[in-house]
């Protein structure tokens, strides 16, 4: 069966039906449970995630915030020192020196006199560090035109302190600072001078890696420009802004949008794509400073372990379904099972009822209606078909009849029995000795059984006639005769059928009288056992089949019998009976004798019983038997082909005044009334040595008429007395 | 059946006992079958203790008719039954052999 037709069969199959949904009903309730958790949980390691990120943030912005603060605590403090210090110039260099000297955070420090105020011209003295000592520089020179610098312009705009765009000091050996610049006010309360201190952030890469929370997070420090004071990519740094980056990134739309927000010196978390992986980005600014910190953490830091839990709860699931499945596949092919086998019972049986009803119509069911046979059979089936038989038939007068058990059940059996009974019909067509019947039947079954099952089989032909019956069992049970006494028919103990070839078989002979019967019987009655196990045995046959009965009433009463006996024990084989009553041979106006000269003799004694019961005269008989005699000399010697037996029958009848004999044989069709005539007058030499019988017929008998009718020759004659 | 021939005188006379029917008649046709050699002579067919006979029994006796006919001889039919002489009636045989 293909996968499709076993799975329309099981969807068809209403348990199988349930079976899946049952299934399917758990996997979406475990999955939607299962999903609700992951959701969950992602929602939890998301929100600690968060958490973490903003605590890392604030930690990583106290940081900057300290050295901007002490910076600018530094700046603050010397804020008087330096006012003092305008009207002595050249003590400007002590101011700067004392602050980097102080402050190992400060590397350098200047102070910018604003021209115009105190001085006339641009006077800028820098301190800075350089290896081991201080280098002391003017910045006031041609080329680096401090009063046009940001970090001296942006202050005096604010009038407050302020911090510059972080750049990288290309003197002080690549270096990236920036600078707090602090407007200083003379004494008279004019903006006189701008007093620097330039730090280094270098360690803004190292404070990002502290506080890095998952490993494949990456942060970022831009400044309030939008370039990257900090980045993965060193190459970025101070060189790139996240706008232009943004442009070049997939996830362009998100980038700008955060470009913007931290720009905006706004704080929060955003969902991006990074570097192809789907990623939080948490932002908060720095104040003071402009700058803006994010850390961008994947997705598959956040949720790894729930990735794991993830993956090994829908691996437990997915063992769970395949189990699930599998069992149901068991069930429901074990339920596939269940039902062909079921199905195959079914034919099985059906084969078993069509083959139990071969064998109920293989045997004869309609029972001959004659006045000198009385006899019925039944085959009562056990739960299965068995092998059991029973046959006859009435051929020229004969009855052959027959019963046989074959050994096993079932339709070996069944098929052994109706090919027993088809050469019981085949040998008895042609052959009226049942010794003869049985051993050619035997050679037949013998041959061509291959398998090994034998027949038991007691066959009987008996003349109707004369009630003369010849019989031969093999290996049967005996039959039963009732007379004066009822007991088992003498039997021979010859082999069951099918066993050896070749073998004569040999038979008997009876002559039963008016009213004797025979009852034919399998094993299936004697053996019927009940629950103790007791088998019904021959002595209870024996004694049911006492008192004078019909044949049907005795076989339902050896069936009653036997069930009231078996009780509720299950029928373990087939219950075989043939009964049969002889009612023949009370009285002589019938004679039937087979187409041999000899047999012509007893015409005599038929006649002669004829004459005494109707007083005729012993000249009337002479002259009945003479014409008898020529009628049935005619038809022994000419209506069946040399060599072929046949049978003759005359039955004489009384009516009116007359007897009326019938002749008649299955021979060649042939009118003798059409006979021409002999002229009884012709000389010697003219006279035919033939047609004197049929001659006699016409003179004695009153009348002579003939018929053909169901493929016999009849011929009536009719005697006045 | 019992068929005895005695041959005194030079008459040959067939002593018929018992019923000479079909079957009978079989065996007697060839018992009897040497002695049509002799038809030219008389035979007397003795039926005093022929209690029956059918066609096939007339055959022989026509049989003996026909050779002594051909052969000069002479068939004498010697005390039969009314029985018989009824058969050779109504057979036509009382015309054909000479009945004593």
């Amino acid at each position: 069966m293909s996968l499709k037709e076993s799975i329309q069969k099981l969807i068809q199959n209403r348990s199988t039906r349930a079976g899946l949904m049952l299934v399917l009903v758990a996997a979406l309730t475990i999955e939607a449970s299962s999903l609700m958790q992951l959701y969950f949980s992602r929602r939890t390691l998301a929100n600690s995630a968060s958490k973490q990120a903003e605590v890392q943030l604030q930690a990583m912005r106290n940081s900057i915030m300290d050295v901007v603060n002490q910076t600018e605590i530094v700046l603050q403090n010397n804020t008087w020192v330096t006012r003092w210090c305008l009207d002595h110039r050249d003590s400007l260099y002590r101011v700067s020196a004392r602050i980097v000297q102080d402050n190992p955070g400060i590397i350098g420090s200047a102070v910018a006199l604003v021209p115009g105020v105190d001085c006339d011209s641009p006077f800028c003295p820098y301190v800075c560090e350089t290896e081991d000592s201080l280098s002391y520089l003017s910045l006031a020179t041609e080329e680096y035109n401090y009063p046009s610098k940001e970090w001296y312009l942006k202050p005096l705009q604010l009038n407050s302190g302020y911090w510059s765009e972080p750049y990288i000091d290309v003197g002080g050996g690549e270096v990236m600072m920036t600078t707090f610049s602090l407007p200083i006010q003379n004494t008279a309360g004019i903006t006189a001078a701008v007093l620097t201190a330039d730090i280094s952030i270098e360690w803004l890469g190292k404070l990002v890696e502290e506080n890095k929370a998952y490993p494949n997070a990456s942060g970022m420090i831009l400044s309030r420009t939008g370039r990257f004071l900090f980045n993965a990519s060193p190459e970025l740094i101070m060189k790139q802004t996240v706008h232009e980056l943004a442009g070049r990134m997939r996830d362009s739309v998100h980038f700008r949008k955060l470009n913007k927000a931290m720009l905006g010196g706004e704080s929060g978390k955003m969902s991006v794509n990074f570097k192809g992986q789907r990623s939080y980005v948490y932002y908060a600014p720095v104040e003071r400073t402009g700058w803006s910190m994010c850390f961008i953490v994947p997705y598959s830091d956040i949720f790894s372990d729930v990735r794991h839990t993830d993956f090994l709860v829908h691996l437990l699931q997915l063992l769970g379904f395949v189990m699930l499945l599998l069992i149901l596949n068991s069930l429901i092919k074990s339920q596939v099972k269940f039902k062909e086998a079921n199905e195959t019972k079914e034919r099985l049986e059906g084969d078993l009822r069509i083959a139990s009803s071969i064998q109920m119509s293989m045997v004869p069911t309609v029972f001959p209606s004659r006045k000198d046979l009385d006899m019925s059979a039944s085959i009562v089936p056990a739960r299965e078909v068995g092998g059991d038989l029973y046959d006859f038939y009435i051929r020229d007068e004969k009855l052959y009849f027959c019963v046989g058990d074959v050994s096993g059940k079932g339709v070996p059996a069944a098929l052994v029995m109706a090919v027993t009974r088809s050469a019981f019909r085949t040998v008895s067509a042609h052959e009226d000795s049942a010794e003869r019947i049985v051993t050619t039947m035997n050679n037949g079954l013998t041959d061509t059984n291959d398998s090994d099952m034998f027949v038991t089989f007691f066959c009987g032909v008996l003349d109707l006639t004369n009630g003369h019956l010849n019989y031969c069992n093999a290996g049967h049970n005996p039959p039963v005769i009732l007379t004066d006494s009822i007991q088992a028919l003498p039997v021979e103990p010859n082999l069951p059928l099918g066993i050896v070839t070749g073998v004569d078989f040999k038979g008997q002979e009876i002559d039963l009288a008016y009213d004797d019967a025979l009852f034919l019987y399998t094993d299936g009655v004697t053996e019927a056992e009940n629950e103790d196990q007791e088998q019904f045995g021959e002595e209870r046959m024996i004694d049911a089949l006492h008192g004078r009965k019909g044949s049907i009433e005795h076989l339902n009463n050896i069936q009653k019998e036997v069930a009231a006996f078996v009780g509720s024990a299950p029928q373990s084989d087939d219950l075989t009976m043939l009964f049969i009553h002889y009612l023949g041979n009370s009285h002589e106006n019938r004679i039937t004798i087979d187409n041999d000269v000899k047999q012509i003799s007893r015409l005599e004694g038929f006649v002669n019983g004829i004459a005494s019961r109707h007083g005729l005269s012993a000249t009337d008989a002479s002259a009945i038997n003479l014409a008898l005699e020529e009628a049935v000399t005619n038809v022994v010697l000419y209506a069946y082909p040399k060599g072929q037996r046949g049978r003759i029958d005359l039955d004489s009848t009384f009516v009116d005044g007359h007897l009326e004999f019938a002749l008649s044989d299955s021979g060649v069709e042939f009118d003798p009334t059409k006979a021409p005539d002999i002229n009884v007058d012709a000389s010697v030499e003219e006279r035919p040595i033939g047609g004197l019988g049929i001659h006699l017929v016409r003179t004695i008998m009153d009348s002579v008429r003939y018929e053909r009718k169901g493929g016999k020759n009849i011929l009536r004659m009719t005697k006045n007395i | 059946m019992e068929i005895k021939v005695s041959k005194e005188k030079g008459e040959i006379t067939v002593f018929l006992k018992g019923r000479l029917d079909t079957p009978a008649a079989q065996d007697a046709a060839a018992e009897l079958e040497p002695l049509k050699a002799e038809a030219d002579k008389t035979i007397v067919m003795d039926c005093k203790e022929l209690s029956y006979i059918s066609s096939s029994g007339l055959r022989i006796f026509l049989s003996f008719r026909k050779a002594a006919a051909e052969k000069g001889g002479k068939i004498i039919v010697r005390n039969i039954t009314n029985d018989i002489r009824t058969v050779f009636m109504m057979t036509g045989f009382l015309n054909l052999f000479e009945i004593q």
